[in-house]
Formats: C-alpha cells, structure tokens, sequence
C-alpha cells in the first residue's frame, strides 16, 4: 500500500521567531511503500543478549512506560520555559528527538520493531552489527529497542548503504533505555545513494549511572532528517554524542538533539562536525536542557561547520534551557570556511586549495569514522569519504 | 570614589515607584479598548495630516489580522479591552522647564531628570503617559542644525517629507501585530536629525514615564544621523507599579548614514505590571556604526530584540546588553543582526542574571545573506542563576548563506560559586554585598559602556534586586 | 606583649560533608605579635585550619571552640570575623571580574571600619604599599586577580593585608610557586605587618623560604589533621633540615 507521508518533525523543544525556520522540518514524500526492512546480522548474536523479533511498535515501548516514573521524574514542579513543545510528544513511550509523527507512522502501518535485551552485568566484547544495503528503489523502514539491563554494556553498529546513485526511502527508529551503571554504545553510519530520503530518529533514557554514547555519521541521501532525545533521568547518567556530516549537491539534512538533564551530576556532551558543499542545506537544533534537580550537571554543545560553496545554508540554533543553580553549560560553535592562515600555511608546503579542502574534509570526517569500532564497517565509512572528496 | 559610592550608597527603595496623585480633571484619559472610533480620536487629537490618519486605520486592519506571536512568553495578562491607548495633560508641551505643569515636573524632578539636564546633556525630552511635556535643546547644538523635537510638531515642519518617507519604512505595520497597534495608535516620541558631518559631543535624553494605570504607550523615535554625522542618544524609561497591565508598545527607528554613527543607550525600569513590547531597528549604510547599550530591570513581560540591518558595506554593529529578570518577571530580550553588505561585522554582548523566580531569556537571530561577503558575527552571551525557582534560557539562533563568513558563538550559564563568596567575605564583606559585588562585576562590561549617572543608576538598580526589595 | 589570648583554638575538630574528620582536637594560642608557623607534609589539614578558622562553610565543625579577642566565633560568618580582625591570604586567590582591585580594597577596608574612606589619604597609603610590594600603579586598576599571574596573585593578597591592617592574619601557602625575588618582595611585606603594625601571625607553609627574613616565636607540626609537635623558632630550621620524618613517626 503506497501513501503519501507530511510529518512535522524535529521541533525544537521551545520555539522562536519564525522568520528563521527552525521551529520545526518537514518530512514530506509522496507514493512511498511502507514495510519493513529486515537488517542482516552476520555474526549473530552474541551471548548475554535476547534478541525478540517482530514484536509490535507499541508493545516493544512498554520498557519505557514501566519505568516512565523514573524516566521522568522530577525533583519538584518547574517553571516552563517560553513557549516549551513537550506537550507535542506527550503520546510517546519514550520522546524522541523526531517526535511523535515517527511513532504514528510506524503504528499506523504496522511495522514491528526488533528488542534486543542485554542482561545484568553482561559485557558483551563483541559489537552487534545491523547491515542494511539497500538496492535502487527500496523503500521500507525499521526499528529496534536496545534495553542494557543493570551493570550491562553493548555496542550496536547500524551501517545503511547502497550504491551512490540509487534513490529510495528509509526510515528508523531506535529506542534506548540504558539501566543502572548500564552502557549502549549506539553507532550509525548512512551511506545512502544520493536520491534516498532518509529518518533516523532515536530516544533514550539513562537511570542511575547509565550511559549512552552516540557516534554518528551523516554523509549521504538527497534528503536526511536525524534527531535524538535522550533522558539522563537519575544521578551520575551521562550522553556523550559525536556526530559527523556531509551535505553536498542539493541535499538537506535537518537535525535535532536534546539533553534532557533531570539527575544529579548527570554529563552532557554534544559535538557535532561537518561539512558544507554545493547547495546543501542544514539545519542543526541542539538542546541542553538543566530541569530542577539537575544541580552538579554539566553540559557541553559544540559545532563546527566547514562551509565549502557559496551557496549553502547554514542554519544552527544551540539552546541552553536550565533551571538549576549549580549547573554548568557551554555552547560553542565555529562557522565559516578554511582560515586563511592554515590555507596560506598549507600553501607554503606546497599544498593547493583545492587539495587543502580536500585534506580538511577528511580530517574533520575522518575524525569521527575512528570511533567506529568495526573494522569494516570503519573502512567502508572512509572509503565513502574518499570517493566523495 | 563614584564606584565607591554605588556599592555602599544607601538605596531609596521608592526611588521609582512613587505615584503622583493625578488630579483627573488636568487629564484627558480615552476609553478603554481599540476601535475605529478610538483610533480616529486620537488621530483627531493629534491633528494628524490625512495620510497618517489613513495609515492608522490601516495599521488597526492589520492589527486584527495579524495573530499573537507563537514563540516568547505569555501575554495573556493583557487585555487590549481594558488599555487606554492614550492619556494626556490638558496642558500643552513646554520649552521651558519651569513651565511644566508642577505635578508633572515633581515626577521628574524625583527621577533626576533636569538635573542630569544641566549636567550632561545637550537635549531633553520628557513624555508624560502618551504626550511630550517638555524638550528642549541647547542653544549651541540647535545651532549646529541639529533638530530635536517631538514627532508631531515635525510633521508639521520643513520636515514633513523626511518623516513620511521615513516612518514606519523600516518597521512596517506588517512586521508583527504590536508594530501594527503601535501604527494605529502612536503618540509622541521624539525626532531627531543630525546634519551631515555634525557631531553632537554629549548625549541627548528622551526620558518616558507611564504614569496612568491601565494606559499605553505608544511612542514612536524616529532618529536619522546623516553622512559623517555623529550622536548618542539616551532613553530612560519607568512607571509606578499598578495592579493592572500596562502596556508599552514603543517604536524606534534609526537610520544611520554613510560613515555616520549612532549610539543608543537604553535603560529600562519599568514597573513590574509593564508589558513592554517594544520594536526598535536600525539600518546602517555604508561604513555607518551602530551601537547599542541596553539594560532590562523592569517590566512585567518584556519582548525586546533591536534589530539593526547592516546594508552598507563595511558597516557595523555592537551591542551590548545586560538583563536582570527577578520576581514575577519574564524578560525575554536579546538582539537581531541581519549582514547584507560586504565585510560588515557585528558583535553581540549580553550577560542575563535570574532571581527570585524570574524567567531571562536571552533570543537572538544572526542572519548572513548571501551578499555579505567577508562578513564576521561574534555572540557571547552569558548567564547567571541565582537560584534554582528562576530560569535563565538561551536560544539563539543563526542563518548563514555564504561561506565567505566568519561567525563564532559562545553561550555559558552558571552561578557564583561558593569559593568566591567565602573569599569575599573573608575580607569582611557581608554575603549579601559579596553577591552584589559580583553581579555588579557580572555586569560591569555593560555598565561600563553606559554614561556615569547610568552606570550608578544601574548599579543601584542591581542592588536593588540584590537586596530583594527590586 | 599582653598576657591575654588573641586568638584560642580548643579542642577543635572539623570534617568535609560529615565524613571522617580532617582535623582532630587542635589546640592553638596566639597572643597579640606573636608569630606561629604551622607546617606539615601535604594532606595534613594545614589550609583546612586556615579555612576553618576563617569560617569556610564548607568545612564544618564537628567539635571544639574558636575564640578570637574574647568572643567565640565559632558559629559566625567569615564577614563578621573579618570585621573583628582576622585576615586569611588565600593560596589560590580568587578572580572578580568587574571589580578593580582598588575599588575592591576601598569597599573591604569600609566595610570592615563602617566609617567612610578617606580618599587621598586612602591612595597615597595605597601606593606606599603597592610600591613596598613591588606592584606597578596600573595594577589598581585591573580587575582584582583577573589575569594576575602566580606572584602577582600572592602580593595582592599581602597588599590587601597591609590595607586592611588585621590583628591577626593567616598566610596560607603564600610563598607556594614564587620565584625567589617574589618570596623576597612578599617576606618584605609581611615583615612590615609584623614588626611596624605590630600583627600576629599563622603562617601555613610546606617549605621554609618564606621565613628566612621573619621572626618566629613557635613552630607546630601538623600531621594527619593532628598537631603533633611544638616548638619555638628553631625547630624550622631542624624541619628545613631533616624533612618530617621524625614527627610522622612519632604519629
């Protein structure tokens, strides 16, 4: 069955002026089939890990409702900030950073999600890898529950590839609950061909001690929307997030990422890297958030984005909500292009622009693609790179 | 000694918030509400030429299309229903402060302001609720052609051309639906304009006082410093605290010509019942300065963003601004820069202080169009919390269309920390002082850019707060 | 010299967040001029007694009594012990932006006497101390200990104390991480206190350069938040010597 989708997504956790269009993207695409898209996983499943398949958009987000209490829990009533869009999300298990018109989409047409449940104090060496290499055409989506039980730690690999010219649409949606002093290490790699639409939402809490990093990589589709919401809800949970992106030709990418810190001496960090080319248009949300109770919290926002043509649009929008006394939050962000004096500098070791670009490009990539801990799926990331620069 | 004096100096905690007994027959109060009816009767009032009093009906269709704006904070306290949009004395302006209706002139004689006159200033102007009660300029800048008057009697002068291809061009009644009531309704405000190559050596001051409970106002400056021309411009605002919302629905418009310069000082304390929605813009031309200093204390609801649109190459922006938000207060202030031309440069300067409950906000927008070749934007803004029932967000937001651009942003939040206060007081200073002597260096980048008898006037007003009698 | 006490310490114990206690049951007696050096290896308490006795609120005291000139100060705050004469040297002064190190002297020193500043009689001591110390005039008009460096930091702290003019000070690591013509300007300075201003002293120190130029009338040694040794000036030179192995022996 072929539907038209109009999602309202990535909305920024309060608004603002509307001349700047950032409130919100939109996820339009007409004539698509929606079905699932299976991941193959070569080397199994590692033992400590339950992997249950098929199990129902709605059902798979029970882990969330049941401990929505600590998940969301508050030290005492707060004041709003102006304008907030929480209300938005209200109907999801676990808000997410694309929001709730994701989980109705899967909801409405049935797609079922995969949980993979680590148990207590299993620290599984080997990463999970989910390969989707998609052919010219393909159009589907999927999703996954990782739930890393008391003391657990796993890493997850989801690489999305196809040829460079293939066209298509994918949509996921990853949902996270890393429990007491449990660590997920979520990493996500999209090489989509240059006429794929692309959605990869993901939400996530983390209890007492819990952690989740995130390494991401952003470098192909015509059209990519990437958002992430995670809880750090109990004392000493921790989000680190590295994400890096390439937005070329006339392609879009649209971001949103929220640290949601409720516990005490909870860690955010956030930096994001990219690069800028052609006509490509970005957007990039970025949200700390220090709600009452959070006192000890820190928080970090960094941006840097290398914009390369002079016709790109650049769009950032980096927010620090806080009400906590003891709390410390930064945000920072470089724009612009290559320093003239590392060009010059560069230039006087025989070095031309161009291939300066190129260098800079890699650096700035390359940098993130290290933190894959799959060799392969590392390889095939930074091939990626070199056949574009 | 001055900044011995603003840290120890007792604070007469009804320095602003004294009422005059307003004798109701020497004021001529309009209903309540905004009608056709109400909006000719001010244009009636003001003897308006036609065309301003067509545009005002315009701007009132406007006003009830356009919708409330979907982002800031809440306005609903405010019911236009029950907003006089204008209040006068029955007496007429005066040129002389010794003419000035006595009840009037105690209120400002309270507030300083021919004090600061003599002092330091080389005009004032003085609006009492919605009209001008007083302006003057001194002998030796009036004679270096420079005009400073109110709004209306320039519309009736030599001037009339410049203010009608002028006002409301660069904030059109279409920009939001406050600019649009402000178009319907406005009433007094100043004009200002400085001749080619003229530099006006001290400042001018336009002081506001709302007076009346549940009344508006709606003034509307207009400035234009010409070529090579140079000014600062003063604007103080305050009103006593009523129970009711008052409403303040200003406009400024300033245009700075080529290699010109213009400087525009803003401290602002109005009563904590103000909803202050305020539009203020500037447009610079080719190597022209914008400069902005601007200090929130006041107000119930504040949204308070100057925009300046640098269209000329090589033109510039600076402001610096400081807002101290405490009980019951939601300020939600910040600044708007838009790069057109090339090499423009722009640097935005703010420090945010919350207490007691009190929400700051500090919004902003850096827009770099695709002509703004070689253009730098630089944003720092830094937070301080005070305590943990209060808020202090950050939101701003940046538009970037050409990668000949430099941009850098830099946004902290925090508190003071214990370390520094246990320092101070180890040097026999109270804890109380200790934070107030903190804040006041918190904010002390933004006083510095502020004359002496503001930069006291802001201490004081930090001390205020500091002390919780704000 | 009076008989009577400037400053007691009795029985006093104080411990972090009401964990094992730092300091256990210090007994000190300081009377007015006299100079007491308390030294120790790192990690012994030694700041945690100058921050205690200064009033941190940090550290909290589980025991014992403060008395300083005849009122017990256990329990008030930092500003009141100020007021009533005490002074502590921070090692690791603090940095307040926005605030001249003149102006901030100014309002310290009216703060502490209530009775308004004397403006040029105000300068013109200030200058004769700043140039005892070595300062450039300029830096009055920095903002106080914002991009000071190490030194710099340490001499602002000692003009400060000539400024304020104590009953009694306590200098706290104050030659740690000087040079040594910097050891010389602030020992010069200290001395001033001591011998013209007639001022008690505690002076908390690892190392024993800075004490070469002053008078010391007792030595104690602090070991594991207890004093373990006492004695008069000489015994400076013994620990300059021999290290604290002997005391922490004994412990």
């Amino acid at each position: 069955m072929s539907k038209d989708l109009n999602m309202k997504v990535n909305v920024l956790p309060v608004t603002t002026y509307n001349f700047l269009h950032v409130n919100d993207g939109r996820l339009e695409i007409k004539d698509v089939e929606l079905q699932k898209i299976a991941s193959s996983n070569k080397a199994g499943i590692p033992s400590g890990v339950t992997l249950k398949e098929n199990v129902s958009f709605d059902e798979a987000g029970e882990i969330f409702r049941e401990n929505k209490e600590r998940i969301l829990a508050l030290k005492e009533e707060m004041v709003s900030p102006n304008c907030e869009t929480a209300k938005r999300d209200e109907s999801q298990s676990i808000r997410t950073g694309m929001g709730a018109d994701v989980d109705k989409l899967f909801l409405e047409n049935n797609i079922s999600c995969d949980v993979y449940t680590v148990e207590k104090n299993v620290k599984v060496a080997e990463p999970i890898v989910l390969r989707q290499d998609l052919e010219d055409g393909a159009t589907g989506m999927s999703s996954q529950v990782i739930h890393a039980k008391k003391g657990s730690e796993v890493t997850v690999i989801m690489a999305y590839s196809s040829e460079r010219s293939a066209s298509g649409f994918l949509g996921v949606s990853t949902r996270l609950l890393a429990d007491e002093d449990a660590t997920i290490n979520l990493v996500k790699v999209q090489l989509l061909g240059d006429g794929y639409v692309h959605f990869d939402d993901i939400g996530g809490a983390c209890l007492r001690g819990g952690k989740i990093n995130l390494t991401t990589l952003e470098l192909g589709g015509k059209e990519a929307f990437n958002g992430a919401y995670i809880n750090l809800s109990e004392k000493e949970a921790a989000l680190s997030s590295n994400l890096g992106y390439l937005s070329r030709d006339d392609h879009s990418l649209d971001m949103n990422y929220v640290a949601d810190q409720r516990g005490k001496k909870t860690e955010a960090s956030m930096q994001f890297k990219g690069v800028l080319m052609g006509t490509a248009k970005k957007t990039l949300r970025d949200t700390l958030d220090f709600k009452t109770g959070s006192s000890g919290s820190v928080g970090d926002e960094q941006e840097d984005a290398l914009l390369l043509s002079e016709n790109v649009v650049n769009r950032t929008m980096p927010i620090i909500l806080c009400q906590e006394e003891d709390v410390e939050g930064r945000h920072g962000a470089t724009i612009g292009q290559l320093g003239e004096d590392l060009l010059f500098y560069m230039q006087t070791r025989g070095i031309d622009e161009e291939e300066a670009k190129r260098i800079m490009i890699k650096a700035r990539l390359e940098s993130v693609a290290r933190l894959i801990p799959d060799q392969e799926i590392r390889q095939l990331a930074i091939y990626y790179i070199q056949q574009i620069v | 000694m001055s900044d011995n004096k603003q840290m120890v100096a007792d604070i007469d905690h009804s320095l602003y918030d004294f009422k005059d007994i307003e004798n109701e027959k020497d004021f001529y109060r309009m209903e309540e509400g905004l009608t056709r009816e109400t909006v000719l009767k001010v244009s009636e009032e003001k003897n308006d030429p036609e065309w301003m009093r067509d545009f005002r009906l315009e701007c009132l269709k406007l006003y009830n299309e356009i919708q409330m704006p979907n982002w800031g904070p809440s306005i609903e306290g405010l019911d236009m229903d029950k907003i006089s949009s204008y209040v006068r004395h029955k007496s007429d302006m005066k040129g002389k402060w010794e003419d000035v209706p006595e009840d009037i002139k105690n209120t400002f004689e309270k507030l300083g302001i021919p004090q600061a006159e003599r002092e330091s200033l080389a005009g004032v102007g003085a609006q009492y609720d919605s009209e001008l009660v007083y302006h003057n300029v001194k002998d030796e800048v009036a004679a270096q052609g420079v005009i400073y008057t109110d709004l209306e009697s320039a519309l009736r002068s030599e001037y009339a051309d410049m203010i009608k291809s002028h006002f409301m061009k660069l904030v059109p009644p279409t920009d939001h639906k406050f600019a649009a009531l402000h178009g319907a309704v406005w009433s007094g405000g100043s004009f200002v304009y400085v001749p080619k190559n003229v530099k006006v050596e001290i400042p001018l001051q336009s002081y506001f006082r709302l007076n009346a409970a549940g009344a508006g106002q709606f003034e509307h400056t207009l400035i234009i410093v010409d070529e090579g021309a140079d000014l600062h411009f003063i604007e103080g605002c305050s009103a006593p605290k009523y129970n009711v919302a008052n409403l303040h629905a200003g406009c400024v418009e300033l245009y700075v010509a080529k290699n010109a310069r213009l400087r525009y000082s803003t401290i602002e304390n109005w009563s904590k019942n103000m909803y202050n929605l305020n539009t203020k813009r500037a447009l610079v031309e080719e190597n022209g300065i914008m400069e902005w200093v601007s200090g929130s204390f006041g107000s119930h609801t504040s949204y308070l963003y100057p925009m300046t649109i640098l269209k000329g190459n090589g033109s510039k922006m600076e402001f610096t601004g400081i807002t101290f938000a405490g009980k019951g207060q939601n300020l939600d202030t910040g600044a708007k820069v838009v790069h057109q031309g090339e090499r423009t440069s722009s640097v935005i300067n703010t420090k945010s202080i919350s207490k007691d409950g009190g929400i700051g906000t500090y919004r902003s927008s850096v827009t770099i169009q695709s002509t703004a070749k070689k253009a730098k934007a630089s944003v720092s803004c830094d937070s301080l919390m005070l305590d943990s029932i209060s808020r202090a967000d950050t939101i701003p937001g940046m538009d970037i269309r050409t990668s000949d651009a430099d941009v850098g942003h830099e946004a902290k939040i925090g508190r003071i920390s214990d370390e520094a206060i246990f320092y101070l007081m180890s040097r026999g200073i109270s804890e109380e002082d200790a934070k107030a002597m903190i804040v006041s260096g918190f904010a002390n980048p933004v006083s510095k850019e502020l004359p002496l008898e503001y930069a006291v006037e802001m201490n004081n007003l930090i001390k205020l707060e500091m002390s919780g009698n704000g | 010299m009076s008989e009577q006490s400037l400053l007691q310490v009795k029985d006093l114990s104080v411990s972090i967040d009401n964990e094992l206690p730092i300091l256990n049951n210090i007994n000190l007696d300081i009377k007015p001029g006299e100079t007491h050096v308390l030294m120790g290896p790192n990690g012994a308490g030694k700041s945690t007694l100058g921050f205690s006795l200064m009033g941190n609120p940090h550290y909290c005291v589980t025991g014992g009594q403060i008395i300083f000139d005849g009122q017990d100060i256990t329990d008030i705050s930092a500003d009141k012990r100020a007021k009533a004469g005490m002074f502590l040297s921070f090692q690791n002064p603090y940095e307040v932006p926005g605030i001249s190190m003149g102006s901030f002297i100014r309002n310290a020193y009216h703060a502490q006497t209530g009775a308004p500043v004397k403006l040029l009689q105000f300068q013109k001591s200030l200058k004769a101390a700043m140039e005892l110390l070595s300062m450039d005039e300029s830096y009055a008009d920095r903002d106080l200990n914002v991009g000071f460096s190490g030194g710099e930091k340490k001499k602002a702290e000692i003009l400060q104390l000539l400024m304020m003019n104590p009953k009694f000070a306590i200098l706290d690591e104050t030659d740690s991480g000087l040079d040594v013509d910097a050891v010389r300007t602030v020992s010069k300075g200290i001395e001033e206190y001591q011998k013209k201003k007639d001022g008690a002293l505690l002076i908390i120190t690892h190392s024993t350069k800075i004490l070469e130029s002053l008078h010391v009338d007792y030595t104690h040694v602090l070991v594991k938040g207890k004093i373990v040794h006492t004695g008069d000036g000489t015994l400076v030179d013994e620990i300059n010597a021999n290290g604290f192995e002997r005391f922490i022996k004994e412990d």
